[in-house]
């Protein structure tokens, strides 16, 4: 404990950049996925779900550290990371989507344009309402993996929790490794809970129907 | 990009600390940068409070991990004032450089250096590449020098991946000592790996506590296969003349002991590299 | 600074490819540390996830675990658990964190694929005097084998991507090229390992989604067989 209590207000400022690093990303790359799941021309899926397995792949100190080289980014700063954990929520969020979306029963879409929806209304006020408890789900998933695969930007220089794992490991000090596990481990659930929270705020109709059954 | 990037990382690393609209100081603030090491953080640290001691807004971009990610930040004007190691530093921008001794390592460091960087005056403290076996491994083969070994067979050298392709490595062993060694990478666990007997010597920093700590037997290496590599300041041509003044008393007050009982205090007492480096410089006379 | 050409050139050169540290020697070690971190989980979340999934109790224990573990950052567990255990045990240490990513997704789908099996096909192999292991093993696994593989198919793209944090902790495996290839600048081979791994997960994950299909339609087939 006295390691921690005495760097309290360092874990603290870490656990900010923490959370701004992995927020981005989750948010950004969400929209995009969704757009992209949704929007994207029938002909394209096929490759589409091929590039994002194999960007899935990629490892992320590997992606963190040639982005620079690959699309001239500054080498300081979080951008690097911000990017790349952007790229892997589309990879996971892509494929949430599109089951989400594929979900969606075909009578709620038939009735939709029965009543003479246009294309923009009826996603917004059918199609998106029905795929969120899928897009809810996929969210939960990659925001916990977002925040913990953040901490390797600590490898890059983006001073965040993972710096706690880096430091700590060379100096032996076993409280400061932990103490970054548990700060990354309590935003992972409060984070998870907030979505879910959310999650069930946006779908009153699914509580209900649940109380029903 | 960058803009984004600057204003991320500021608003993320001061929040906390600041409130927005907070009276802006009329000079731009010197940008101190570290690696991700805890011994150098300290020097930063120290760096950094005698800058703000004397009246200068100082902004600390710490642990900026290894130098691909940090010198192109040094040279576009991300960052102005780094703490560095003369050898390691010159192998950098020249990897078939041949000086040893710590001067001549300095002038081809001031001479290697790109436009826009200028090497401050070297410290004596050193953290430099060495090659070290427990005191046990000495004691049973009778070694006081990198060359003793050269009796025994079946060596394994332990150290970072890239210890494999470094002239000092395992080619340089060979060449300059005669010794023959079986590489291991042994990663961040170099130390533990060295104690634990997976291998037999292992390429430690020079100021690395644990030498002292565990007993570890540095070898000497009369013939200079490593370069020196003493702590040396590099500043962009943003660190005004008076900085540099500052900067180099410090260098001039950091002997190698100093460096090795801060380090020492960094993994005994654990304390916080700003503590240590400001119990140092209070001790020094060198803040108040 | 970095061509297709560097890259090229990395992979025609025989010294890349041989020895210690050659990109042969590093992807069978990856592939050895991945497996045996997959088989660990297995050994532990196939049985648990059956056992869940036929006794139709502990959803939210599937759940909730399969969300804890998925934000335990795997660096630091590496490294709390090098520490815990000493470095002689770096091998169990690297085994133990990545069987700990590699848990949920195991779990997961040995859960669902026997939840999800119809009511009426239990209650059909009950009234022929089947006792629990029989339905286990005579209808519950073949019906779930194709969840099962999807499960390590997850499983393996994770814990292929995640060992490049090995050599870290002195242990070899691909990310030795990567992490080495940053220290000394070599980009052409930090990006040679990335593809190695890319291709190495790419493999893997159709290996696994071929053998997935076919359990698929030989369950189909014997089902029509009846």
């Amino acid at each position: 404990m006295e390691w921690f209590l005495k760097n309290i207000d360092f874990v603290l400022g870490l656990t900010t950049t923490h959370l701004w690093v992995s927020l981005i990303p989750l948010v950004l790359g969400s929209l995009l996925a969704v757009v992209l799941a949704k929007f994207i021309p029938r002909k394209l899926v096929a490759s589409t779900n091929g590039l994002l397995s194999a960007v899935y792949a990629v490892p992320s100190l590997a992606l963190f550290v040639t982005l620079p080289v690959l699309i001239g980014t500054s080498y300081l700063g979080p951008t690097n990371v911000i990017i790349a954990l952007t790229i892997y929520v589309i990879a996971s969020m892509f494929f949430s989507a599109r089951d989400a979306f594929s979900q969606v029963p075909e009578s709620a879409n038939f009735i939709a344009r029965a009543q003479g929806l246009n294309r923009w209304q009826h996603f917004i006020h059918v199609e998106l309402p029905l795929a969120i408890p899928g897009l809810v789900a996929g969210f939960r998933v990659a925001a916990a993996s977002t925040v913990s695969m953040a901490s390797i930007g600590a490898v890059v220089g983006v001073r965040n929790l993972g710096y706690l794992f880096l430091d700590g490991f060379q100096r032996k000090i076993a409280e400061e490794v932990t103490a970054g596990l548990l700060a990354i481990f309590v935003i992972a659930i409060a984070l998870d809970l907030l979505i879910w929270l959310i999650g069930r705020a946006l779908t009153p109709w699914a509580r209900k129907r649940a109380v029903s059954v | 990009m960058k803009k984004t990037a600057k204003l991320l990382i500021a608003s993320a690393m001061t929040a906390v600390l600041a409130l927005a609209g907070c009276a802006q100081t009329p000079s731009e603030p010197i940008v101190i940068g570290s690696q991700a090491y805890y011994s150098n953080e300290i020097i930063a640290e120290a760096y950094a409070l005698v800058l703000e001691d004397a009246g200068y807004t100082v902004d600390r971009q710490f642990s900026l991990g290894q130098r691909d990610v940090y010198v192109p930040a040094l040279l576009s004007g991300e960052v102005d004032l780094f703490p560095e190691y003369t050898g390691n530093l010159l192998q950098y921008f020249d990897a078939t450089a041949t000086a040893t001794a710590a001067d001549d390592v300095y002038s081809a460091l001031t001479a290697a250096l790109p436009a826009g960087l200028s090497a401050l005056e070297m410290s004596g403290a050193s953290d430099q590449d060495s090659y070290n076996v427990t005191a046990n491994f000495a004691a049973q083969n009778n070694l006081t020098s990198i060359g003793d070994l050269a009796a025994l067979t079946g060596l394994k050298l332990g150290g970072a991946p890239e210890l494999a392709e470094r002239p000092y490595g395992p080619t340089g062993l060979d060449s300059f000592y005669g010794v023959k060694v079986e590489f291991e990478a042994t990663g961040d666990a170099t130390v533990e790996a060295l104690v634990a007997g997976l291998v037999n010597m292992a390429n430690v920093y020079s100021a690395d506590p644990r030498i002292q700590q565990l007993g570890l037997v540095t070898l000497a290496d009369p013939l200079g296969l490593f370069l020196a590599s003493n702590v040396v300041p590099i500043a962009s041509d943003a660190v005004d003349q008076k900085a540099r003044d500052l900067i180099n008393k410090v260098s001039q007050a950091m002997t190698a002991q100093d460096l090795i009982a801060m380090n020492v205090r960094s993994v005994q007492e654990q304390l916080s590299p700003n503590q240590i480096a400001r119990e140092w410089l209070f001790s020094k006379g060198l803040i108040k | 600074m970095f061509s297709l050409a560097d890259l090229w050139m990395w992979f025609a050169e025989p010294e890349n490819w041989l020895g210690r540290y050659g990109l042969l020697n590093l992807l069978g070690e990856h592939l050895a540390i991945s497996l045996s971190s997959i088989l660990l989980a297995s050994l532990l979340a196939l049985p648990l996830g059956i056992l869940i999934g036929h006794l139709g109790k502990g959803e939210a224990l599937v759940v909730g675990l399969s969300s804890i573990s998925r934000a335990i950052p795997t660096m630091g567990l590496l490294f709390a658990l090098v520490m815990l255990l000493g470095i002689v045990n770096r091998e169990l240490a690297v085994t133990l964190a990545l069987a700990a990513i590699a848990v949920p997704p195991i779990l997961a789908g040995a859960y669902s694929g026997i939840s999800t099996i119809e009511r009426s096909t239990k209650v059909a192999a009950i009234a022929q005097g089947m006792r629990p292991i029989q339905l286990i093993w005579h209808v519950e696994l073949p019906l779930a084998a194709s969840s099962i593989i999807g499960g390590l198919r997850i499983a393996f793209i994770q814990v292929v991507s995640t060992v490049v944090l090995a050599p870290l902790v002195g242990l070899g495996g691909l990310g030795f090229a990567i992490i080495q290839g940053l220290a000394l600048r070599d980009f052409a081979q930090v990006t040679a390992g990335a593809i190695a791994i890319v291709l190495l997960t790419l493999f893997g994950n159709l290996v696994l989604g071929m053998l997935q299909q076919k359990t698929r339609l030989s369950t189909l087939r014997q089902i029509r067989a009846r």
